[in-house]
């Protein structure tokens, strides 16, 4: 038997990871799309780590939530929105492995401030946005849908 | 008649509340709620990060032109508080009568206030990578409200 405030602790270390990690995610993106032009890329694309860091908080805080209650995102019955979630995060790694191995990140790191992103800059931020909605929106929908299949 | 049951009595007999409490459709409560969640993940990590630039962390982001984020931040904000005030009035009485509620919205409107305190700010922050004191009081003060409700929104289920 667990203390009563892990749940709730590991909880709030899972989201606020996320949240930095989509704050990032949403600055960096938005200024892709032009939002805070005079912002040059590059500084603002070595924020980066700190996703990382934020994202292995959630990692981990998320694992210790699996691990005290499996059935509510592994099931049985299936949860779907909790495997939608993972697919999500996948598609975002996929996503990532694309923009730094086709050169883009380099190539967006040279935009400098007042300077507009190419075409295929905004289509991976645009990708990355529509996944990092996703993700959210699975999460939520996990305790909602439990059971459902 | 306490303003609660006031409250929760409106919510009853409202047909709009009605139906997000009793629809069983993802387009419903889990849409509104969905709004909440997203709304409040970009407003507060936006927000986190450029209080700990402006608290001297990543040195290397230019201040001043942050201010442009300020608007994708209040369209966060107003997400969140619209979508917080109709799950509030669908659930009045359980809500208001949690003993963490009082907190959660003492850092909701503490952060939201230190959020319009820095926006202008920031924009007359300059060039220079030294941030103000003042600047600086407010970044810590906006880091530890935004924080301060998301625990308080995490920890209200267990109270």
């Amino acid at each position: 038997m667990q203390a009563w405030w892990l749940v709730p602790f590991c909880k709030t270390l899972h989201y606020f990871g996320i949240a930095v990690l989509v704050g990032i995610v949403g600055l960096v993106d938005l200024r892709i799309f032009g939002v805070a032009k005079a912002l040059p890329l590059r500084p603002l694309q070595r924020l980066m780590p700190w996703a990382v860091v934020s994202f292995l908080v959630s990692a981990a805080s998320g694992y210790v939530l699996l691990r005290i209650n499996p059935a509510n995102s592994l099931g049985p019955p299936v949860n779907i929105a909790f495997a939608a979630k993972i697919v999500c995060l996948v598609l975002v790694g996929l996503n990532d492995v694309l923009y730094f191995s086709t050169g883009l990140k380099r190539q967006v790191d040279g935009v400098g401030a007042g300077e507009s992103t190419s075409a295929s800059a905004k289509i991976v931020a645009a990708v990355s946005i529509a996944l990092w909605i996703g993700v959210v929106y699975w999460s939520r929908m996990m305790t909602f849908l439990a059971g459902a299949i | 008649m306490h303003i609660v049951d006031i409250l929760q009595q409106w919510s009853d007999t409202n047909a709009f509340f009605i139906w997000l409490r009793e629809s069983p459709s993802v387009w419903a409560y889990p849409m509104v709620f969905f709004a909440h969640t997203l709304g409040l993940a970009f407003t507060a990590g936006a927000s986190v990060v450029i209080d700990a630039r402006l608290l001297g962390a990543a040195g290397f982001v230019p201040v001043a032109p942050l201010a442009r984020y300020f608007r994708a931040i209040w369209i966060g904000v107003w997400l969140t508080v619209v979508s917080g005030l109709v799950m509030l009035g669908s659930d009045p009485q359980t809500k208001l009568t949690n003993h963490l509620f009082p907190l959660k919205m003492l850092f909701v409107v503490a952060a939201i206030a230190l959020t319009a305190a820095l926006r202008g700010r920031v924009a007359s922050a300059g060039v220079e990578s030294n941030v103000p004191p003042v600047l600086r009081a407010l970044a810590a003060m906006s880091l530890l409200c935004w924080l301060g409700a998301v625990a308080a929104g995490k920890f209200m289920a267990y109270f």
